[in-house]
């Protein structure tokens, strides 16, 4: 599956993939031109639920942002962006957690979110569970978020070494996700955003199988053919043995894209 | 279950099921596991258990931990695992192995707390290697650059992909895949040419002494021998005919 957004100032491409083993695909993206915002879920749970749960977090994460945004730009709430995201982000929460309470074959799903928000030349990132945030600038591919997996935590508490986390048996193993508790502690920060960089949002199923040298190169040498980028990213985990659903969603800053403020279009509007 | 097994010169002298968050191996009798060898230290190592994960620690024993011959501070045990304490051998069993694991759905499991990894709980992070290099066999090819501003450069085709052409102009790549390289069109006015063909704008395969142009190159394509896997050797060739 494939999808494109573009707009203006910043332009995207998703594709997801069940892979070569799983039945289903558990994994949901969302994307929303108008607001600039994307988001990666990874749903987990039996009979079918992890879908449910996935699709669940992006659909009321995109529909809180833009009830806040909405407000935001009316002038009506004071909402910052970081604000606006841990509360969509804590709303999808309770909702999934309410619904696997009120369905017995639901119990106990849950899912990981990873979203970016385009706002005022900065890039809102949010996330939970083990789906990923990278950017690349100026052809380096950093990650942004910490993974909250068991595995990040035993090299992080240096019980294990970061070579020798490849011979751990503890890969999907989350600490966190939506859905399970009633509360949770989802990392949002902000970074600043610069024409050209490339955000990818990914599952598991992409980073566990691609090396973060392979997703370099491969953004770096196709960030001006999104589609081509994302769906190679994809294959590229299939190919390499894609036992889990395949997820990339990649976007590119075409220039910058600062806020329209509604003190200063009330300020200044009237003198054009 | 995991499952640990103490022998000495070919019989068993003591089993366990690793059912504890920490188990202790030593040449005193309140660890767990007691190990009556004099080059065995009294508090010798550690078996730590972390999710799906049991970690030996040698506890600074005066003659080490090996396991399976080499000295180890600190290791992941996996299925199959001889742990040597002087005469002793310790040997671990997971039926549980890691591929198994992997293949097993996302699950929640509690974390190690963060005040005792004493990090932010936000902020950026290196990456945890991808569990191993996978086995796929890819092929290796290589183009040779006939004209353009590359000419007469031999390229080996050792990435995923390999752009060709003007970037940000009219480029295209070639991509490497378990079955071959394929050739996919990145941007411009004009397709890719094979063999003097327009090649179109879909990913298409290409074939050894394959001639490609894009933009100002023009190259040739040449297999260099695919890396066959091991099947067909040994037992099964001898077998058959």
């Amino acid at each position: 599956m494939l999808g494109i957004m573009a707009r203006k100032f910043i332009e995207a491409a998703a594709a997801t993939d069940l892979g070569n083993v799983r039945q289903y695909n558990e994994d949901s993206i969302a994307m929303d031109p108008e607001l600039g915002v994307v988001a990666v879920a990874d749903g987990m749970g039996g009979h079918r639920a992890g879908e449910v749960a996935s699709a669940m977090a992006t659909q009321i994460v995109l529909a809180g942002l833009r009830e806040r945004f909405a407000e935001l730009r009316s002038g009506a709430d004071q909402h910052s962006p970081l604000l606006a995201v841990e509360e969509s982000i804590n709303q999808a929460n309770l909702a999934i957690w309410g619904a696997a309470r009120a369905h017995a074959g639901r119990l106990g799903m849950g899912t990981t979110l990873a979203l970016a928000l385009f706002h005022d030349n900065r890039i809102v990132i949010g996330h939970i569970g083990d789906s990923r945030v990278y950017r690349l600038r100026g052809g380096k591919l950093q990650l942004m978020t910490r993974d909250d997996s068991l595995l990040r935590d035993q090299v992080d508490a240096r019980l294990i070494s970061v070579a020798d986390a490849a011979e751990s048996h503890n890969r999907g193993l989350v600490t966190q996700a939506l859905g399970i508790v009633e509360q949770v502690t989802a990392h949002v920060r902000q970074v600043d955003a610069m024409p050209d960089d490339i955000v990818l949002l990914c599952s598991d199923g992409l980073n566990e199988l691609v090396e973060d040298a392979d997703i370099e190169l491969i953004l770096q040498e196709l960030g001006v053919n999104l589609p081509l980028a994302a769906q190679l990213l994809v294959q590229t985990a299939k190919d390499n043995g894609g036992y889990d659903n395949i997820t990339a969603i990649v976007a590119r800053v075409r220039k910058p894209f600062p806020a329209a403020r509604g003190w200063q279009r009330r300020l200044f509007g009237w003198q054009h | 279950m995991a499952k640990l097994v103490l022998s000495s010169g070919g019989s068993i002298v003591f089993q366990c099921f690793v059912d504890k968050e920490r188990l202790s191996v030593g040449r005193d009798p309140t660890n767990q596991i007691v190990v009556d060898d004099s080059s065995v230290s009294r508090e010798h190592a550690q078996i730590v258990a972390v999710g799906n994960d049991h970690i030996i620690v040698d506890l600074a024993s005066a003659n080490g931990t090996f396991v399976n011959g080499r000295r180890m501070l600190r290791h992941i045990l996996q299925h199959g695992d001889v742990v040597e304490f002087g005469a002793f051998n310790l040997r671990y069993l997971n039926s549980k192995t890691a591929t198994e694991v992997e293949l097993d759905r996302t699950m929640l499991i509690e974390g190690i707390a963060n005040a005792q990894l004493g990090l932010p709980t936000d902020g950026a992070a290196l990456s945890v290697p991808r569990k191993r290099a996978t086995r796929i066999n890819f092929p290796t090819g290589r183009v040779h650059m006939v004209s353009g501003p590359r000419a007469g450069m031999m390229i080996e085709l050792d990435r995923v992909v390999a752009r060709f052409g003007k970037p940000g102009r009219c480029s295209a790549v070639l991509v490497r895949r378990p079955q071959g390289y394929f050739l996919a069109y990145v941007e411009g006015r004009r397709a890719p040419r094979v063999n003097g063909q327009s090649a179109g704008k879909e990913a298409r395969r290409v074939n050894d002494g394959d001639v490609i142009e894009v933009a100002d190159e023009k190259f040739q394509f040449a297999v260099a021998g695919q890396r066959r896997p091991d099947v067909g050797r040994g037992h099964l060739s001898a077998t058959r005919d």
